[in-house]
């Protein structure tokens, strides 16, 4: 069973390529408050609505380093709280989730994740792992990407 | 996109107080730059090229966040695969 906590990286770029619905493939997931709040200083994805999660309260004790923005802090500290696994696109949250021993896990990760489980066609992973390269917000590099869609493709 | 990118130079330009010819032709060196970037990297990632050349090529911190982010993509398709 996969509890996870979303920061705020990979709900944004899911939706940016039109499929935040990927998130719904793990058993939990859980949005901390302060996520949901930095997501409605934009526009909170619509398609949020469409998918089951719990907003929940934060607390941040200190061991979670403060050097992350408050979205991944909260996100962190409820995933190492809750022994979840942290989605986030961040790799200096990765870092930190790593010192935590807190499980870290991106965008990529949850199309994979949703291809294994057969919610999507491996072409269709395939199309949306360059897709977030492509076409949004998220920053990684086009080789590195290259690289994964070959990893995936040997699969099977 | 086009009328984007129009809108874009001219406000730089306007910004910066240059003509937008010098605009773009900054921005063609830009992108010339990140493509080349990229395409060290992959030589790199597809071990066409050892590390010491693309740290020569393209410095080491941009070496060291592609092998950062690649250590990421593996995990994260390792974990989408196992769970």
């Amino acid at each position: 069973m996969i509890v996870a906590v979303a920061d705020t990286g990979p709900i944004i770029h899911l939706d940016e390529i039109d499929a935040l619905d990927l998130l719904s493939v793990v058993d939990e997931l859980i949005v901390p408050k302060t996520v949901y709040e930095e997501l409605k200083v934009g526009t909170v994805p619509s398609a949020l609505t469409h998918i089951e999660y719990d907003v929940v309260e934060s607390e941040v004790d200190e061991g979670v380093p403060i050097d992350l923005d408050p979205g991944e802090t909260a996100a962190l500290a409820v995933a190492a709280e809750r022994s979840a696994v942290l989605l986030s696109d961040d790799l200096a949250a990765r870092d930190a989730g790593e010192s935590l021993g807190v499980e870290v896990h991106g965008s990529i990760g949850v199309i994979v994740l949703a291809h294994t489980r057969g919610e999507v066609e491996k072409s269709v992973a395939i199309e949306q792992m360059k897709a977030l390269q492509t076409e949004t917000t998220l920053f990684i590099t086009e080789a590195i990407v290259e690289q994964g869609i070959t990893l995936l493709d040997e699969v099977e | 996109m086009a009328t984007d990118l129009t809108e874009r130079v001219q406000e730089i330009a306007k910004e910066r107080d240059v003509p937008e010819s010098k605009i773009l032709e900054q921005a063609l060196e830009r992108g010339v730059e990140d493509l080349w970037i990229d395409l060290v990297l992959s030589r790199y990632i597809n071990d066409e090229i050892n590390r010491e050349a693309a740290i020569g090529l393209i410095g080491r911190d941009r070496v060291k966040r592609a092998e950062r982010e690649l250590q990421a993509v593996e995990d994260d398709i390792q974990w989408g695969l196992d769970a």
